[in-house]
């Protein structure tokens, strides 16, 4: 039972990583066809993944409501948004339009979904100002040199900056095109070079977090 | 002027400034339009991966063209559900195996060919052909990213960032020159991610109040201006309630 | 408190205002300064021009509602240069939560530009799955997307004649918001399937792809709505992109004289600082 329950994870783990680490170098046929099913597969068990992720939230506003907690009035508005998305998506079958003709799901994606997501992430622009007012400040000569770039960028990004300093436009492109890259590169290097770390970790059963919780 | 498109404008220009009054204070308007957020979201994506997965990805192929290989997959799904009864926990992770191994396996070897050996070979390879032509061809044209010079700075750069990033040796000596080069070629990067970061988050901005001045035109019976008339006027009528609560 | 002291812990409402004003105004009186266009905006728009007509051109809305103002303009912008190319347009999207905004702007772009939909286009939706899902479709295409978006089978399509998966596309460009993007598409996709790869990008993720740009991985970026912007003053017809330009600038200088003026104020504390104590 312990082989079932601790060592066959890790022995499938092992075997599917090294089949398909191996399947890149090999052409032939049946290796393609190996890798397109189980891709396949991937896709759909990804699918279930999905839904593991919802649930906790499910219990967490459940557990609000039931406890009639402080807020539990806005938990409940939450509950009225998901359950009546579901049911509505699911009377459109999981379509925005039909024919050109948008559905009642297509109507809360367009009025509702669409601006309070973009409403969301675009009071960040107020918190980036309001932020660099009060905390961007040449401490030191590094932070001096990160705040003159950081100006150099933002005028030479905006028509209004190419007008009245032409040469912060091209300056700009200097820095994004070279300089920038070859941080952004040693970076991209150094990261690469720790996701293959960690993969083989993975692979070879050192590093096990993956696997989750519940009992041995 | 279709009602669904006149309602749509009214309700999206109400729950966009519903939102932004969380910038002059945390209040009910702002936590109401945040928890139907959060649940449109999430009904959303169950909707579409129901449709996805179970419909066109399962259900359409196993019963209207018989490829019924795709048990297997059913079958791993649904052990990964098993996470939620505590007796059977340990079923999903065998699922959970399966997905990791598959995908660093495929991982791999796509990382090492795409990131690291070609983003090397793109750093090497104008010093090599540089070093094969010599001294006349030498270009310095700073605006022009693939010139020799700019290849040579792009090497310092990429040299000297790795050196700061290396710490299991001791940054003393030339090291702690190559280290503190990287720093000065972090920092300049960091400035130009900034500038970016503003410009994406005004783009943001600007979209919306597009948007909100759309809505603000006649066609849509000026629902941007009535709004957020009803919305100043609420958050007063808030603020002078919550005033006199305090006070009591 | 001296005057510098209090201007630094002013309340932030009053930034929050300044910011507002400064996008406001330029949105409701443009004054629409002159644009110019960047080397890797001009990549994309060129190899578009160049493919014949016929050729298969896939657009990945890899984005959800958050970044929509920034890539919604370049979808529409890469979308009427592909249709009066007359390229067959595979549209799809990696992002779950931004299936009904590709499927939004591809129909109306076709509608706008009298495409039939099977026939010079396609809306395969999402699927999930991600690097698995682009795996697949460089493998075989009719096995990752049986059916499209109006659940018609992929099989039958006209639109997709001569096309077995990823090998015969002859362009894919990707419009990223994050992981599940660019990135993916090159290592899961271009690596094994050798097909032409461009981008666009929000402004956030932009300075990151510049290493793939350089390195050929990607032929060209559109990078942000000022990409957008350049895109569209490219093809000739202005949009959405144009228009926000000159409240970007506006809001640019803002942030630049908001950062300067808390320097002076840091600095001329720091000053009399020293002064007051000259150890």
């Amino acid at each position: 039972m312990i082989f079932l329950r601790r060592q066959l994870p890790l022995l499938i783990t092992f075997v599917m990583g090294l089949v398909f680490a191996a399947q890149y170098y090999v052409p032939h046929p049946a290796s393609e066809q190996l890798l397109t099913t189980v891709n396949k597969w991937i896709q759909i068990i990804g699918g279930f993944a999905l839904v593991l992720g919802v649930t906790s939230l499910f219990h967490l506003h459940a557990v609000k409501i039931r406890r009639k907690e402080a807020g539990w009035g806005y938990s409940f508005v939450l509950y009225a948004g998901l359950l009546g998305t579901i049911a509505v998506g699911l009377w459109a079958n999981g379509k925005e339009a039909v024919n050109g003709a948008l559905t009642a799901f297509g109507w809360m994606y367009s009025y509702m979904m669409v601006p309070l997501q973009g409403t969301m992430f675009a009071i960040l622009a107020f918190f980036i100002a309001s932020a660099a007012y009060r905390s961007f400040r040449a401490r030191s000569r590094e932070a001096a040199v990160l705040l003159v770039a950081a100006v150099i960028v933002m005028m030479g990004r905006v028509p209004l900056g190419e007008y009245l300093v032409p040469i912060s436009g091209d300056f700009s492109q200097w820095i994004l095109n070279v300089l920038n890259t070859s941080v952004r590169r040693a970076i991209l290097i150094g990261i690469s070079l720790g996701a293959v770390a960690l993969s083989l970790k993975i692979i070879f059963g050192i590093e096990r977090a993956y696997l989750g919780g519940g009992k041995e | 002027m279709p009602f669904e498109m006149l309602l749509g404008a009214w309700v999206a220009a109400g729950l966009t400034l519903f939102i932004f009054t969380f910038l002059y204070k945390d209040n009910p308007l702002f936590k109401l339009a945040e928890h139907l957020y959060v649940g449109i979201s999430v009904g959303y994506t169950i909707v579409k991966v129901y449709d996805t997965v179970i419909i066109r990805l399962l259900y359409e192929p196993m019963v209207k063209q018989g490829d019924w290989s795709l048990l297997v997959p059913l079958g791993i799904g649904m052990l990964m559900l098993a996470r939620y009864f505590p007796k059977i926990t340990w079923l999903s992770r065998i699922a959970f195996a399966f997905i990791v191994g598959v995908g660093s396996g495929l991982a791999i070897p796509r990382i090492i060919s795409s990131y690291i050996l070609k983003q090397v070979e793109d750093t090497v390879r104008p010093l090599v052909s540089l070093a094969a032509e010599g001294g006349p061809t030498f270009t310095y044209n700073l605006l022009d990213p693939a010139s020799n010079l700019n290849a040579l700075v792009l090497l310092i750069g990429v040299v000297s960032v790795l050196f700061y990033f290396f710490f299991s040796i001791e940054h003393k000596g030339p090291v702690r020159v190559a280290a503190h080069t990287g720093i000065l070629f972090l920092m300049i990067s960091f400035g130009a991610a900034f500038g970016y970061t503003v410009m994406a988050r005004m783009s943001l901005l600007i979209g919306r109040l597009t948007d909100l001045i759309e809505f603000a035109d006649p066609q849509y019976g000026r629902a941007s201006l009535w709004l957020l008339l009803a919305t100043v006027a609420t958050l007063i009528v808030w603020s002078v309630r919550r005033g006199e609560q305090k006070e009591g | 408190m001296t005057f510098a002291e209090r201007m630094l812990h002013i309340d932030r409402r009053i930034i929050f205002l300044v910011i507002g004003v400064c996008t406001l105004v330029p949105l409701l009186y443009p004054v629409g300064l002159a644009i110019k266009v960047s080397p890797e905006v001009r990549s994309v728009h060129d190899h578009i021009e160049s493919l014949p007509e016929g050729s298969v051109f896939l657009l990945s809305l890899d984005f959800d509602p958050a970044s929509k103002p920034e890539l919604y303009p370049q979808a529409v912008a890469l979308l009427r240069h592909a249709f009066q190319k007359n390229l067959r347009v595979i549209g799809m999207t990696l992002w779950v939560t931004g299936a009904g905004m590709a499927d939004q702007v591809i129909t109306q772009m076709a509608r706008d530009l009298g495409k039939e939909n099977g026939k010079d286009y396609v809306f395969l939706g999402w699927s999930p799955g991600v690097g698995s899902l682009i795996i697949t479709m460089g493998q075989d295409l009719y096995k990752a997307f049986p059916s499209d978006y109006y659940n018609q089978p992929t099989k039958e399509l006209a639109v997709l004649k001569g096309v077995q998966n990823l090998r015969d596309v002859n362009y894919v460009v990707s419009l990223a918001a994050g992981t599940a993007g660019i990135e993916t598409w090159y290592v899961f996709g271009k690596d094994k399937y050798k097909f032409e790869l461009g981008g666009g990008c929000t402004g956030v993720i932009a300075p990151g792809l510049y290493p793939l740009l350089r390195s050929g991985q990607i032929n060209g970026l559109i990078g942000g709505l000022r990409g957008a912007a350049e895109y569209e003053v490219l093809i000739g017809k202005k949009g959405r992109a144009v228009a926000g330009m000159d409240a970007q600038s506006a809001t640019h200088f803002a942030i630049i004289v908001l950062v300067i003026l808390c320097n002076v104020f840091y600095l001329s504390i720091r000053a009399s600082r020293g002064k007051a104590d000259p150890r």
